[in-house]
């Protein structure tokens, strides 16, 4: 999960770069910050549009009407809806995972790095629920190729998941459904909020997102105690 | 679904002369099993309301009495199908009431998985393309689900620490065997879900038993295969 993330921090271009150093640039250099930052802000509008109003009932022209761009600055980037979308899902899942990265990237213990990421993960929700729906409940609406891309995702996060394996012991070691069964029960927990139009307490499912986290790999006694940290 | 009553059960049946309301509940069904049938086929995305009527052998203007656009037809065509499911895996539950409930929700996923497989379109549309058919459908997928739940919560008292799972233990259980039965439905291997039974057991009773036994609910499920 680490290189990935690195990567999506790359790829997510949350702009930096002091003015100076844009000034120093050539103009073809400068007309493609321009247009990279229209499409990043048209990626935006279309995520959120999508979850404010659902996949279906988006249109190029709603994401126009908040992003306040043209017409031609959306067919400049994309060839159509469905092509926005997916860039969109790509840009957003990239900023979840880099969320979720920085967030764990100052714990050494695999505990502790899942407890700072999923908490991050949470807050995010909690702060922008439009852009989780966009990103997690109306991807199932986008086709085969969005829903690949969500099982990818799912896929690394079991895979981060199933690092647990390194810390616990050979014997306790569960079957190797374990992790894939931790991400998709949070997932469906988390959907299931988002879709009932929950717009806050996100962060407060930490405490038993840990426990089920925990518990394949270290048993009851382990995750009840992690649970009851989390809460603290 | 109840048969019509008629004075004469030997008489040959005439269409012409079946009171309208048999006509219109049978036309309804056809409606509705050929909602299943070409949204499993092509995916709810592409089907039409003349591929509906066109398969169901029905008129337009029926349609349209009946239920309007295609989500209605697709929500109505859902619940009748889940209601099988759910009358399916509840039988089988209650048949195995003598065992413990590990056995007794095996049993329950045993049934679950044994139908899916047999019928490949009730498990596509059912598992997959209702998460493509709006809002509403997603909704009506996660209510359906939740009437599994009162066999799910028997695991809390089963335990012996009710008070210690978390309040979301049947929503995670659920999700975890859904998302693998979806996962595998995708993929066209509906067919074979009988092969990931095991893991389902031990997606499903773990968060209520803990590793150790649900492992070795697994591995008994693993040997009887």
């Amino acid at each position: 999960m680490g290189r990935q993330a690195a990567t999506n921090v790359r790829a997510g271009a949350e702009g930096t770069g002091s003015v100076r150093e844009v000034q120093a640039l050539s103009p073809s250099r400068k007309l493609e910050l321009v247009n990279s930052s229209k499409r990043e802000k048209i990626l935006e509008g279309m995520l959120e549009a999508v979850g404010a109003e659902g996949y279906d009932a988006t249109s190029v022209r709603t994401v126009l009407a908040r992003t306040g761009l043209y017409r031609q600055a959306f067919y400049d980037h994309f060839a159509d809806k469905e092509a926005c979308y997916l860039a969109a899902l790509e840009m957003g899942i990239g900023r979840l995972e880099a969320t979720m990265a920085r967030a764990a990237a100052s714990e050494e213990s695999w505990r502790g790095r899942l407890r700072a990421g999923l908490g991050a993960l949470l807050d995010r929700l909690d702060a922008e629920p439009d852009f989780g729906r966009g990103v997690i409940v109306e991807v199932h609406a986008a086709g085969p190729q969005a829903l690949a891309r969500r099982a990818e995702a799912l896929k690394r996060a079991a895979d981060f998941i199933d690092l647990a394996r390194l810390d616990a012991g050979e014997s306790e070691s569960p079957p190797q459904i374990a992790p894939e069964g931790i991400v998709a029960g949070i997932h469906a927990i988390v959907h299931s909020r988002l879709s009932t139009g929950a717009t806050e307490g996100f962060r407060a499912l930490l405490p038993e997102f840990m426990y089920f986290a925990v518990l394949p790999y270290f048993g009851a006694d382990a995750a009840g105690a992690e649970m009851q940290a989390a809460r603290a | 679904m109840d048969s019509p009553s008629t004075s004469n059960p030997e008489a040959p049946l005439d269409r012409h002369e079946l009171p309208r309301a048999y006509s219109v509940r049978t036309e309804r069904e056809r409606l509705m099993e050929a909602m299943v049938r070409v949204s499993a086929a092509k995916g709810y995305e592409a089907t039409t309301v003349d591929d509906i009527v066109e398969y169901a052998g029905a008129t337009r203007e029926t349609f349209d009495e009946l239920y309007g656009d295609k989500e209605t037809c697709f929500l109505e065509a859902y619940e009748a199908v889940f209601d099988v499911l759910v009358a399916h895996v509840t039988a089988a539950f209650e048949a195995a009431s003598a065992s413990a409930w590990p056995e007794q929700t095996e049993a329950g996923l045993r049934a679950l998985v044994e139908l899916l497989a047999m019928e490949a379109d009730i498990a596509r549309m059912a598992m997959v393309e209702v998460t493509a058919a709006g809002d509403d459908a997603r909704e009506r997928y996660r209510a359906m689900f939740s009437r599994f739940t009162p066999f799910l919560e028997k695991g809390r008292t089963y335990s012996g620490q009710d008070a210690e799972l978390p309040a979301d233990t049947a929503r995670f259980a659920i999700g975890g065997a859904t998302s693998m039965i979806f996962d595998e439905v995708r993929a066209g291997r509906g067919p074979e879900l009988k092969r990931i039974l095991p893991d389902l057991v031990f997606a499903v009773l773990m968060p209520y038993l803990g590793p150790e036994a649900a492992e070795d609910e697994m591995r008994r499920v693993t040997r009887e295969a």
